[in-house]
Parts: C-alpha cells; sequence; structure tokens
C-alpha cells in the first residue's frame, strides 16, 4: 500500500508520538475475515445496528430485507416476472385462496425443519400483534390454514399452506407481494420469547437477537460494531442440496461495512476494499477503469422500475384543476432531468404510470401515451394550455416571472415543491422543475425541508407539490400497486390528518368530480386473470391517469442501484450474463450470487 | 467555616451558579428539540414502510402503539391511549414528558433511543465516546503543548526561526479543519494511497486487544489526528506569540533584566504570565470536546460522539438529543468551573478580586 518505506516509518515515528511501524500486517488475519475467503457489500446500513429482531420492521442489515439470516417463501425475478422458489416449492392462486407448498428439505440453522406451522405462526403475528410489519396484511386476508393439519402420521409436517382471501377485498396480488416479502420465523425460538415477554409484543422488541439468531437462511451473524456487521457461512445450508447440487457459497463472510456517506462506499469499491454496492456512485463511467462496473456497461448503465414523480395536493388552488397539472407536465424539461440531475441513468420518460420497458410494457399503449400524454416537455403547449384555462403569467419590466392570475384576475398562491434538503439528486431534479415551471408562467418554487419534517407534511397532506416514489419495490403487483399507491382515495382522510397512501388527496369520494371509475378499477385488476383483460384494464386506468394527471412523473429510477467491482471475486451477474437479476449478494434474489462468483485470482 | 474560608465561600458560591447554569441548561435542551414540527414516529414509520402495500388502519394502529411505547401519548388510569372525539390519540404535553425526563434522569437513566430502538441511549454514548476521546484528547492536549512551546520559542527567538513558524503557523490555522482534512483524505489517501482513505481500523478486522487490531487503529488514526493536531498546533502557537511579544515588553521584564536576572529565570516569568489565558482556553477545548469533531468524523468515516448527535437531530430523536447535550452541558460546565477554581490559585490577582482578602 505504501510506496516510500523511508518516508512512511518516518512520519509514523514522528507521528504517532511513540508508537513504532504501525502499518497493519496483512498476512496475518488471525482476528478478522481474510479478503479472498469475504464479500464486502455496502449501502443497505446506515449507522450502527440496534437490533437483529425481525419482528421490528427497522433492523440492522442482514435481516431487514435480507435473505442471508431469514428466508421468504419465494423470489420474485423482476426480469422473468418469476416467483422463484425459496423455502416454498411452489404455489398456486385459486378464486378465494392462495396455496403454497413448502420445501421438503428446509429446516433452521438449528436443525429443526421449516413447517407450515412456522409459515402459519409467522403470518399470524400480524393477526395478534398491529405493530408487526406483516399486521397490514391481514386486511387481504381472513386466515392461514393447514388443510394436512391433524391427517399426518407422527413425525410428519404440514407442507401446504393455504391463505384464503378476504372476501371483501378479494386480492392476490397483494397475497404474492407478501409471500416474497415475509421472511419465515422459527416458531419454536420465537413462540417462548413472546410468551416469557408475558405476550407484550414491545417487550419482546426490546430483544436483539444480537447472538446467533436462528433462522433457516445460509448465513448466520457472526459480529457486530458501529463499524461494520458480519456473517458466516452456515455450512449446513438446506439450500445447498436443493438449489445448487450440494455445492457451498463461495464466499465464508459476507460483510457490510457501515460508512458515514455514498462517497466513501465509492471510494472502497474504486479501491478494491468493497464488491458490490447499492449507493449511488456519480458519473459511473469514470470508474470502469478501477474495476467498478454496473449492470449495463453504457447510458442507462441500470434498468429502471420506478418512477420518482411530483406528488400533487389536489385540494390546493390551483393544482385543483387538472388543466394547471398538465400544463406543469408540458412545462417540466425532462431532459435536463435525467442528464443533470441524475447522471443520464435513465431511460427517456414517457406519460402515464405503466413502464414503456421490461415486463411491464405488454400493458404499455404508445397510441394512448401519443394521444393523451402530457409528460412531454413542450414550453408551447404548456402555455396555451395554461391560457385555454384562463390563467395568465404577468411578468416584470425585466420578463421576470412575478405572480400567475386566475381567470378573475386574482393572484394564485405559489406553488412550492416540497423535498428533503440534503438529498442532493432530489434536490437537482425540483431545481430543474421549478425552473421550468417558471418559464412556462407557473409561479413555483422550491421548498427543501429537514427529511423528518418532510415525513410528517407528507403523511399530513401539508404540501403541494411533494417528491416521492410510490411504491418502489420490484414485486408481482406492479404496475396496480404503484397506480393503487397514488390513486387509491378508499382511506381519503382531510389534511392535517394521516393519510399513508395517496398523500395527495386524489379522488375524494365525497368531493365533486369524484371518478368512481378509478377506484372500480384499482379493485377489479387484481382479480382479473387473463393477459387481455389486464391489459383492457390497466389500458383504461392509465388513460384516466393521463387526463386528470393526478401526479406528475419526472424520470425512471432503478429500485436499487447495482455496482460491483471485479477486483477481488469474479463472476457478477451484468447485462451481457443476466443469469441473476441486478440485486446485490444478500439482497432478494442476489443472494445467489454467493454460488456463482469465484475469486479473481 | 464556609465564613472562616473566603476561598471555599468563593468556590461554593461558583458551584451554585453552574448548577443554576446546569438546570436552565438542561431545560433548554429538553424543550428545543421538541417544539420542532417533526414526530420521530413519522421518521420511523417511513423506515419501517419499506415495500409491500400499506393499509390506512393497520398503519394508524401501529403508530399509536409506537406513540404508546415511547411515551408520547396521554394514558388513561388502566395504561389505554386517551384518544380525541376523532380516535386520534391525545398526544402528552410536553410538561408531563419532561416530568418523567427528570425523574428518570436523576436516576441516571437516558432513555431509549427512538430511532434505534431498542438501544438504550447510555448504550449509544458509551460505544461512540471512547472513539471520540480517542481523537480529540491527545489532538488537542499535544496540540496544545508544542503549539505553546513554538509560539513562545517564536517570540523569544525572533529572527529567521520566527520568519518560519509564523507564517507558517498562520497559514495552518486559518485553513478551515475541514479543507484540511479533504486535502489530506485525497492526496495522502486516495491519490497517493500511503494511507487509508478513511474508517477507525481495517475492515477485516473486529475490535481486540490484539497487537493486529492496535497497530490497524493507530495507522487508521494518523490522517484525522493530523487534520485537528496541525490546525489547533497553529492557532496555539500564535496566540502564544503573541502573548509572549507583549510579556517581553511589560515593565517587570525590563526591570529584571535591569536588575541583571538570569534570562532562564525571566524566561520562566514570563512563560507563567503568558499561559494564563492559553489555559483558560485548553480548559474550555477540552470542555467541549465531547460534542465530538463531527466533520473530521464524517470526512475520516471515522465513529465517534458527533455523527451519533447529529444524526439524532436529524431524525429527531428525543432521548438521544437530550443525552448528547446532557453529556456535553455536563463537561463544559465542569471544564468550566475548574478554570475558575484554578485560575484562582495560579493567578494572586484574581484571587485577591474573587475573595476580597489580601
Amino acid at each position: 500500500m505504501i510506496r516510500f518505506p523511508a518516508v512512511r516509518a518516518a512520519t509514523l515515528a514522528l507521528l504517532t508520538l511513540g508508537l513504532s511501524d504501525c502499518r497493519p500486517n496483512k498476512s496475518d488475519t488471525s482476528s478478522g475475515f481474510p479478503r479472498n475467503e469475504t464479500v464486502y457489500v455496502g449501502g443497505r446500513q446506515w449507522g450502527e445496528p440496534n437490533s437483529f429482531n425481525p419482528l421490528l420492521g427497522w433492523q440492522g442489515w442482514p435481516v431487514n430485507a435480507m435473505n442471508l439470516i431469514y428466508e421468504t417463501l419465494f423470489l420474485y425475478n423482476p426480469d422473468s416476472g418469476v416467483m422463484e422458489p425459496l423455502l416454498g416449492e411452489s404455489y398456486e392462486v385459486k378464486d378465494d385462496s392462495v396455496e403454497v407448498t413448502l420445501q421438503e428439505k428446509a429446516h433452521f440453522s438449528d436443525g429443526k425443519p421449516v413447517t407450515g406451522y412456522d409459515v402459519k405462526y409467522t403470518f399470524e403475528l400480524g393477526k395478534t400483534y398491529k405493530s408487526v410489519p406483516v399486521a397490514s396484511f391481514w386486511s387481504y386476508i381472513t386466515a392461514v390454514n393447514l388443510p394436512e393439519e391433524g391427517t399426518l402420521p407422527p413425525g410428519k409436517f404440514p407442507r401446504k399452506v393455504v391463505f384464503v382471501l378476504d372476501p371483501k377485498h378479494k386480492n392476490p396480488l397483494v397475497v404474492l407481494d407478501q409471500l416474497q416479502n415475509q421472511r419465515i420465523l422459527p416458531k419454536h425460538v420465537i413462540e417462548p420469547l413472546i410468551a416469557q415477554s408475558n405476550n407484550d409484543i414491545n417487550t419482546f422488541n426490546n430483544l436483539k437477537f444480537d447472538k446467533d439468531p436462528i433462522g433457516s437462511g445460509p448465513y448466520r451473524l457472526h459480529s457486530f460494531s458501529s463499524e461494520k456487521i458480519a456473517t458466516v457461512r452456515d455450512d449446513n445450508y438446506w439450500g445447498n442440496d436443493v438449489f445448487f447440487k450440494g455445492k457451498k457459497a463461495a464466499a465464508k463472510y459476507v460483510v457490510h461495512p457501515i460508512y458515514k456517506g455514498n462517497e466513501h462506499f465509492s471510494v472502497a469499491l474504486q479501491q478494491g476494499r468493497l464488491d458490490a454496492s447499492s449507493t449511488f456512485v456519480p458519473r459511473i463511467w469514470l470508474k470502469q477503469k478501477k474495476g467498478v462496473h454496473a449492470w449495463f456497461e453504457k447510458e442507462p448503465y441500470f434498468p429502471q422500475s420506478v418512477i420518482p414523480m411530483l406528488i400533487v395536493n389536489v385540494e390546493h388552488k390551483p393544482l385543483d384543476d387538472a388543466q394547471m397539472r398538465r400544463a406543469i407536465a408540458f412545462a417540466i424539461n425532462y431532459a435536463d432531468i435525467r442528464e443533470l440531475a441524475v447522471s443520464g441513468y435513465s431511460e427517456p420518460l414517457q406519460s402515464g404510470m405503466i413502464l414503456p420497458f421490461g415486463l411491464e410494457s405488454k400493458y404499455f399503449n404508445a397510441e394512448d401515451v401519443k394521444t393523451h400524454g402530457a409528460s412531454v416537455y413542450d414550453p408551447e403547449r404548456a402555455k396555451a394550455t395554461l391560457k385555454a384555462a384562463g390563467y395568465q403569467p404577468v411578468y416584470d419590466e425585466d420578463g421576470k416571472l412575478i405572480e400567475t392570475r386566475d381567470a378573475q384576475g386574482k393572484r394564485l398562491p405559489t406553488i412550492f415543491i416540497k423535498s428533503p434538503a440534503g438529498w442532493t439528486d432530489w434536490e437537482q431534479i425540483v431545481k430543474i422543475a421549478v425552473r421550468s415551471m417558471r418559464a412556462a408562467g407557473i409561479d413555483a418554487r422550491e421548498r427543501f425541508v429537514d427529511a423528518s419534517v418532510f415525513w410528517t407534511a407528507q403523511n399530513n397532506g401539508d404540501f403541494d407539490l411533494l417528491m416521492n416514489t410510490p411504491s418502489s419495490e420490484p414485486s408481482p403487483s406492479k404496475p396496480w400497486s404503484r397506480f393503487e399507491f397514488v390513486l387509491n382515495s378508499s382511506d381519503y382522510a382531510p389534511e392535517g390528518e394521516k393519510m399513508f397512501k395517496n398523500f395527495g388527496r386524489f379522488n375524494n369520494p365525497k368531493a365533486k368530480g369524484y371518478e368512481p371509475r378509478i377506484d372500480a378499477l384499482l379493485r377489479l385488476i387484481p382479480q382479473l386473470k387473463a393477459d387481455e383483460e389486464k391489459a383492457k384494464a390497466y389500458r383504461e386506468l392509465n388513460v384516466l391517469y393521463m387526463k386528470l394527471q393526478p401526479t406528475i412523473p419526472l424520470v425512471y429510477r432503478p429500485d436499487q442501484f447495482y455496482q460491483f467491482s471485479d477486483r477481488v471475486w469474479k463472476g457478477f451477474p451484468n447485462s451481457e450474463r443476466p443469469f441473476l437479476p441486478p440485486q446485490i449478494p444478500g439482497d432478494r434474489l442476489g443472494t445467489r450470487i454467493l454460488w456463482h462468483i469465484t475469486p479473481a485470482g | 467555616m464556609l465564613r472562616n474560608n473566603p476561598t471555599l465561600r468563593h468556590i461554593a458560591g461558583r458551584a451554585g451558579w453552574y448548577f443554576l447554569t446546569f438546570l436552565v441548561a438542561v431545560t433548554i435542551n429538553f424543550f428545543l428539540p421538541r417544539l420542532g414540527d417533526a414526530s420521530p414516529v413519522d421518521v420511523l414509520m417511513a423506515r419501517a414502510a419499506g415495500g409491500g402495500t400499506v393499509d390506512q388502519k393497520a398503519q394508524l394502529e401501529k403508530e399509536k402503539q409506537f406513540l404508546k411505547d415511547f411515551g408520547l401519548v396521554e394514558l388513561d388510569a388502566k395504561g389505554n391511549v386517551v384518544e380525541d372525539a376523532k380516535g386520534r390519540p391525545v398526544r402528552a404535553s410536553l410538561l408531563s414528558q419532561y416530568k418523567s425526563y427528570l425523574f428518570m434522569s436523576l436516576q441516571g437513566d437516558l432513555g431509549t433511543s427512538i430511532l434505534q430502538h431498542p438501544k438504550r441511549v447510555g448504550e449509544i454514548i458509551s460505544t461512540a465516546l471512547p472513539w471520540t476521546l480517542g481523537l480529540q484528547l491527545p489532538t488537542i492536549v499535544f496540540g496544545w503543548i508544542f503549539g505553546n512551546l513554538l509560539g513562545a520559542l517564536a517570540a523569544y527567538k525572533r529572527g529567521a526561526f520566527d520568519n518560519v513558524a509564523y507564517p507558517g503557523a498562520l497559514l495552518i490555522s486559518s485553513i478551515p479543519g475541514f479543507c484540511l482534512g479533504i486535502g489530506l483524505v485525497f492526496v495522502l489517501g486516495i491519490k497517493l494511497d500511503w494511507f487509508p482513505a478513511g474508517g477507525g481500523y481495517d475492515d477485516g478486522l473486529t475490535p481486540a486487544f490484539t497487537a493486529e487490531f492496535l497497530s490497524s487503529a493507530g495507522y487508521y488514526y494518523i490522517l484525522p489526528f493530523l487534520s485537528i493536531f496541525l490546525v489547533v498546533l497553529g492557532g496555539q502557537a500564535i496566540g502564544m506569540r503573541s502573548m509572549c511579544i507583549y510579556e517581553l515588553g511589560t515593565d517587570y521584564v525590563k526591570y529584571a533584566k535591569l536588575l541583571g536576572i538570569k534570562e532562564s529565570k525571566i524566561l520562566l516569568y514570563m512563560f507563567r504570565n503568558a499561559m494564563l489565558p492559553q489555559l483558560t482556553g485548553l480548559a474550555l477545548a477540552l470542555g467541549g470536546m465531547v460534542g465530538g469533531a463531527l466533520i473530521t468524523e464524517i470526512i475520516f468515516n471515522y465513529p465517534g460522539l458527533g455523527t451519533a448527535l447529529l444524526t439524532a437531530i436529524q431524525t429527531y430523536d428525543y432521548p438521544v438529543i437530550t443525552g448528547c447535550t446532557l453529556l456535553v452541558t455536563v463537561t463544559v460546565l465542569l471544564a468550566n468551573f475548574t478554570v475558575d477554581v484554578l485560575i484562582g490559585f495560579l493567578d494572586p490577582r484574581i484571587r485577591v478580586a474573587q475573595t476580597g482578602s489580601k
């Protein structure tokens, strides 16, 4: 590492005031992780881990949204749309239920089998305790049944699990989402611990699970500190035989160092100290020669799956007018956002909320988008739309916009775009949006607030326009869940009271101009089976969306960035070898990368 | 006894004032973060939301549970959350929260972090504090000692030594610490690759009392140490130099010279007088150091209390904010108090003024 031993020795001797040569001895790894047996991943843990309790919902890596210690029933592949088996061997969607068959050989790290009892217990925790993450799921199902129970010979355990759909809220899509999202917990470990906590979930939540917690996954918790979390391979992992012909994962350790900012992850990737990261690395093309790569070697570098957008509070004047919302959509310079704010990591934007590429493209209709879409940068049309709706911009002598007036000549309130301060890519996007809107004659300004103030404002509806990425994970329910997140008005609450989706209060069922067809379509789509029917319904919904423009899509982004370094490990998937989706090791299907990589030499 | 001992009376009087200051500071520390628009529970909910479909009723239930767990709502006699006419939980008044905070603090309980639940505030502080002290204490003490020696020497020697030392110290002390830090990381860490670009020790190690770990920690220590040490050194040297030059021109030095007192003796007198303000500075710096070297911690990705406090402030994690600020308050006040007392002993003029004795 150091190239001038004399200089180094002198500096060290001087500066450490007595400590002689402090350079760590690289060959001695008695107390550490040998580099060629360790995969370092980054971007999924910020700050010191507080707990590894699987019921918390905000635990440290690798519990939260990871498959290293605990595992889900299925793994959703966003490239193929297939739910690949994990603890679940297969599933079947029926009219009133979803049936899952479990793997025969799956077992926890203490050797006990993963059974239907564990699955039922895990999901039913959400029925008993309202603060655990799976509680929301019980709005869509009425029971989790084990039909084989009672009919099995001793020593056998139930492998069939039936999720009974709530007839009033029938939605198999949400169930599928949950099957690839909920990690299955060992009943024989959790149940006694909850009993010891006097069945009080708050007491139970104080347990940290920080000493080798029992799960079914391929790695076990090794150690952690404020600087890193380390997991060690479980050589008895059940999946080695079932999925990998008896082969073990290549890396003995998977370690997540905890850095204080994106730039530290970026530097570590370039120096080969980090093998994969889902942090934002700007201008990735400059880092390719240092062995840092993304999914594609050229623009847009990452496959896109989410749509950051401006959520519109449709109860604030003048945003209650669909024409004003469409004018805003016409006014924004999307090419600038793509090039200047997100390093070109995006495909060009199309109108509507259906992605024009990937799995969703089968529902995308180019003709509809051309006829109804307003997410096209066209300042002239923006001005014409404003004029037709009676709005007039007022300029000073220098041609600077002073205000916008309505048809009666009254000054309209300035439209503020709220965004968290310090989220630099969002700040850039907002600045470009404001500049474009002002250029078209719409009196808009940016308002950057503390992130914590931002969340409160978001739920309470305390904003005009708000940056948000709705329903931001690829899942079996896309694009339905994206529409549902911004359009569903069944839980409408007035501004000042909390809403957890549809922050813009769009389509209030009790207000004038309520569009019942939107809610009907949102209820209908999850129940449709034939692709043609789905395409038709999505088409209708997307046209309604484009006409009413309840939100303003701005750009496409990947749900997680995917960068890897091939300096220490080789064989990561990319667009040329897409044997797995772009997810870093440990993250959902990306966990399987650990069986495919090999030391670089 | 107090009546007969003016020094003790003076100390007791000061202690009284400091205790009053402490109470006011603790009250401000408690109320200030809680006056904002945001709620830590909203941050927690946003963080826990993740993927999947959310359900309004379930979310409201969850929020109620969190508010209850963290003592932010009114509870009735049975321990149930009190609700208003619309079924929303009634927030506990700041005063009742303040009372329970004081009650807990007096028992030495700093509470539980909201955002890092179930971690105790004491735990957060105790893991970060050794790094902060380890970085700050040596840099401040050594920077102070070497800076003062350098300053005194420059003032006394003048000539070529001063012509190099003074502008050098001026240059270094006027570079903002973070610029120097970024410069060190960029040049010595990234470009030349002589030193690690950040972190507290090698990623491949776990903290342990082994030679390997200690040498790694020492190696990672050099750049952050330098970035603060140099700035402290430069600042102290400049201060000390001008103090000494002033002392050199005073009557007692001239008089002593005329009396033909040995030069080393004169130097000692001079040094002792010039030291007084520097000593106050040292004590204040030591008192303030537990607040952490935030910028250095961020630039060098170094563990410590500064980032713990910053994260807590950004997420409105009340218990952590009040815990950290309590620690800062206590150390700053203690340091000030010590200076107040010590100065009295070191400087007869002040002792006379304070106690009225001769």
